[in-house]
């Protein structure tokens, strides 16, 4: 399934999204990098919701019409599954993609980060970058409460 | 060789053996099969045994030590962890042990040499000895036995079924596997129960099943017949247990032939052609429970009875239903959203426009169903306390006979119910105190008298409702909290100044810091490094508290505090920078707004604030959240003073919003590594609100409070 973020179009394996959501209220997690945007309420279930925008380091841009919450299903480290959501622009399509079609990230030489991205896509002239869905979620499966010190004024708030 | 009546010297080196082997009971108490915790102190404590000079020992006693360290080697070579058997055997051995020390120690004769033990020629003629009995308390474990037999029943049933698939199928392994574990936890039942004969047959059908599990043994009609004779066995007992609950011949020990019964079981596990007890009648697989009776009617009393009798006799089965708690908890979770939901629909402002009579009827009628729901959901999960009490009459016999104290227990309140999660968690501070009470808080004999008391030293254990919550009190009439060791230790252990002036409860509260323990015999008799302070992170885990009172010579008395239930908690809504936070009502002691000028700064940059008349440090919660709080002054918000322990904080909020129940939702392992917020909770508006975590925001380190604010985290 792709996504927009900006005009980057991103893939993510169709097996993990449980659903797409349009965006609703998100209550704020105090003291958490920013890209946590924090928690909603899916049917009553509390779930963490990240901006992927804020994660990739993009810059921030007010949500629209078209911006959604993807919730995806990712094994959790202590077993069993658990659900996060994403906060994207857009989402576009659900497409096939066949191992002909992905390359491997090419080196960048560290300019943009590349460990969340498992490959390139090109399709219909267009370029998908296909993302690590678990290495993004659980990388956050483990963020710790960021010391105090950073919402210090003479400290600026870490730029993941 | 030992003397009939222990001459001086023999007497130390035995009292050094007593000694070792009460503390072996310790170790033995905590033991859990399939773990290895304990293992290596109860090593050690043989090996110290072994190392005292024998030439004084009884013969027993030595034999008896070879025996355990056979059971220790075998353990350590094999899993490095205890396994149900070894921990029975070592708790027989245990007992034993005692009674062979005592009978030194009187002078009396030695008790007999356990049966299958090995190590001592004693041939294994079981078929010539006595029938073993079992004799119920029924006095003592009554709630017990009748869980036990509920559960009995239904596992005879099941291993009936399941033989009769069998029959049909010899190799079916899942009916080979629940047959095994339905063995198994009869085994564990009756083991418990202290009920042998049953145990002892059990654990040998389970052994059978176990090599037909393994391949190494097939299920022939043989076998068959050997498992339903057991399980006819076993039924019998169970039956006249049932009788005897009913009230029939109470107290009377059972006896029940099982002699040749095991014999046979074990033949078949040797894998020898079984002896041949009766002429195997064939039946089919309809008549299988038939012809077993008929069987057993050789080694056995005549049973035979028509099918429908024994059904009269079985079907009275409880009207329990077995239930994943899972999936309970997955409907109390969904009645508190349908609560939230309702709320939603009443409140809301188009609905409110309506104006009709019959609108409103019907949301009346919803909102009574809908609370109806949720009180009987919420009772699903609630269990009496009755069966952890009763668990607790048993610690306190045990450790009463090993500590030579006279205790009484006494229980009340026992049928409070309260959440079953919280029973589960509470049975290890519980068990700690009660040890504790036992230990350090009531007297020797001797001391009581000497001190006009009876001899009868008294705990006594309740639980009550109070205050929305539970109220568990463990009340000892003992020698009381000696205020002055307990400074002194504590000032020798740096946990405060030499010259601070503590209250009362200051002092006693200072048992629960961790790295306290008054008794100097604490490493003897516990030893296990489990002091208070795990008793009381283990109770506020479960959002509850303890307190302490103590008078000296009268004894102690520990309240415990606890919620009614782990899935909603009682809490206060506060407005902080435009967010909501839940502050649990439990934690909260008071709030109010600061008049001008009973904030102080203290060297500029702390912050307190006069309650009542003490001086109170002041957090400004939308500083530590991370939010622009509109209240700059302290006046033009409120604070509310919270406590953890014995650390009182005030919280400085903008404003209350309310008091309300929220359902406690995990905020999922996102959050798992923070300690900052408890969890989150689904607001009437269907919004998240967090639940503060109190503990973590009183012990955060104080943090000068900034003029200027610092920015959220940006939010678009």
């Amino acid at each position: 399934m792709t996504f927009s973020l900006g005009d980057e179009s991103y893939g993510l394996p169709v097996l993990n999204v449980r659903e797409i959501i349009r965006l609703c209220p998100i209550t704020p997690v105090p003291r958490m990098p920013p890209h946590v945007k924090g928690v909603i309420n899916l049917r009553g279930t509390v779930i963490a919701v990240l901006d992927l925008r804020a994660k990739f380091q993009l810059a921030p841009k007010a949500y629209g019409e078209r911006t959604c919450i993807i919730v995806v299903q990712v094994a959790a480290p202590s077993g069993g599954s658990t659900l996060m959501g994403a906060v994207v622009d857009a989402v576009e399509e659900v497409v096939q993609l066949g191992a002909d079609d992905i390359e491997a990230t090419p080196d960048f030489g560290g300019a943009p980060d590349t460990q969340y991205i498992l490959g390139l896509a090109t399709i219909q002239g267009g370029v998908k970058i296909l993302l690590n869905i678990e290495k993004i979620f659980l990388e956050d499966g483990t963020l710790s409460l960021s010391p105090l010190s950073k919402l210090e004024p003479s400290i600026q708030p870490e730029k993941v | 060789m030992f003397p009939e009546n222990p001459n001086e010297s023999a007497i130390p080196s035995l009292r050094k053996v007593a000694e070792i082997i009460g503390l072996l009971g310790e170790e033995l108490a905590f033991v859990t099969p399939n773990q290895d915790a304990g293992i290596l102190p109860i090593n050690r404590l043989v090996m110290d045994l072994e190392e005292l000079p024998e030439k004084d020992f009884p013969p027993f006693l030595t034999a008896g030590l070879e025996v355990a360290r056979a059971w220790l080697d075998q353990m350590l070579d094999g899993p490095g962890k205890f396994d149900e058997e070894t921990i029975r055997n070592l708790n027989q051995w245990h007992t034993w042990m005692t009674s062979i020390l005592l009978a030194c120690q009187t002078g009396k004769a030695m008790p007999a040499w356990p049966e299958g033990w090995a190590g001592v020629d004693r041939s294994d003629n079981a078929t010539e000895a006595d029938e073993p009995s079992i004799r119920l308390s029924l006095a003592e474990d009554l709630t017990l036995l009748r869980e036990f037999h509920g559960e009995s029943v239904e596992l005879l049933q099941s291993i009936e079924q399941g033989v009769l698939v069998l029959e049909e199928n010899p190799t079916h392994a899942p009916t080979i596997d629940s047959i095994f574990r339905a063995f198994h936890t009869f085994k564990g039942g009756a083991g418990f129960l202290h009920l042998d004969a049953m145990r002892d047959l059990a654990h040998d059908l389970e052994s059978l099943f176990d090599e037909v599990r393994c391949s190494r043994l097939h299920i022939t009609s043989e076998i068959i017949d050997v498992i339903l004779a057991g399980a006819d066995a076993l039924k019998r007992f169970t039956r006249e247990i049932g009788a005897q609950l009913q009230g029939t011949n109470a107290g009377a020990p059972i006896l029940v032939p099982t002699k040749q019964v095991v014999a046979r079981v074990k033949s078949a596990l040797r894998g020898e052609p079984l002896p041949k007890t009766a002429s195997v009648t064939d039946g089919g697989a309809s008549q299988a429970a038939g012809v077993a009776f008929s069987l057993a009617a050789k080694s056995l009393p005549k049973v035979r009875q028509s099918p429908t009798g024994e059904q009269a006799l079985l079907s009275p089965s409880s009207g329990f239903v077995k239930l994943d708690t899972a999936k309970l908890d997955n409907l109390v979770d969904l009645v508190g959203e349908l609560v939230i939901a309702q709320s939603m629909v009443v409140q809301n402002p188009d609905v409110q426009m309506i104006n009709s009579l019959q609108l409103v009827r019907c949301l009346r009628q919803l909102g009574r169903i809908t609370t109806e729901l949720q009180r009987n959901a919420m009772s699903l999960r609630m269990v009496p306390i009755r069966a952890l009490f009763q668990k607790m009459n048993r610690l306190v016999r045990d450790l009463a006979t090993q500590q030579q104290k006279q205790v009484q227990l006494v229980l009340e309140g026992e049928e409070t119910e309260l959440d079953r999660n919280i029973v589960e968690k509470l049975s290890d501070p519980l068990v700690h105190m009660i040890r504790n009470a036992i230990d350090h808080g009531l007297e020797n004999s001797d001391d009581r008298v000497a001190n006009g008391k009876s001899e009868l030293g008294m705990i006594r254990l309740t639980a009550a409702h109070q205050r929305g919550g539970i109220v568990i009190r463990i009340q000892d009439d003992g020698k009381g909290l000696d205020r002055r060791r307990i400074l002194a230790k504590a000032i020798d252990r740096g946990l405060v100044k030499a010259d601070a002036t503590l209250t009362e409860s200051e002092i006693f509260s200072l048992i629960f810091q961790a790295g306290f323990s008054t008794a100097e015999k604490v490493t003897d008799l516990s030893g296990r490094g489990v002091g208070m302070d795990v008793v009381r992170r283990n109770i506020e885990n479960l959002r509850g508290k303890v307190e302490i009172q103590s008078r000296p010579g009268q004894g102690t008395t520990f309240t415990i505090l606890l919620p009614l239930t782990l899935a909603i908690i009682d809490g206060l809504l506060v407005g902080v920078g435009g967010e909501r936070y839940i502050i649990p009502t439990l934690s909260v002691r008071e709030s109010f707004k600061p008049p001008p000028g009973t904030v102080k700064t203290i060297q500029g940059r702390g912050e307190v604030v006069s309650v009542r008349g003490r001086q109170t440090p002041l957090l400004r919660l939308g500083h530590y959240l991370g939010r622009t709080s509109r209240a700059v002054k302290p006046e033009d918000g409120i604070v509310v003073v919270v406590e953890s322990g014995d650390a009182a904080r005030g919280l400085l909020v903008d404003e209350l919003l309310g008091k309300q129940e929220v359902v406690i939702k995990s905020l999922g392992h996102a959050f798992g590594q923070q300690n900052l917020l408890a969890g989150g909770a689904v607001l009437g508006d269907g919004w998240v609100g967090l639940i503060l975590d109190v503990d973590t925001l009183v012990q955060m380190p104080y943090h000068p409070p900034q003029s200027a604010v610092p920015a959220p985290p940006a939010m678009p």
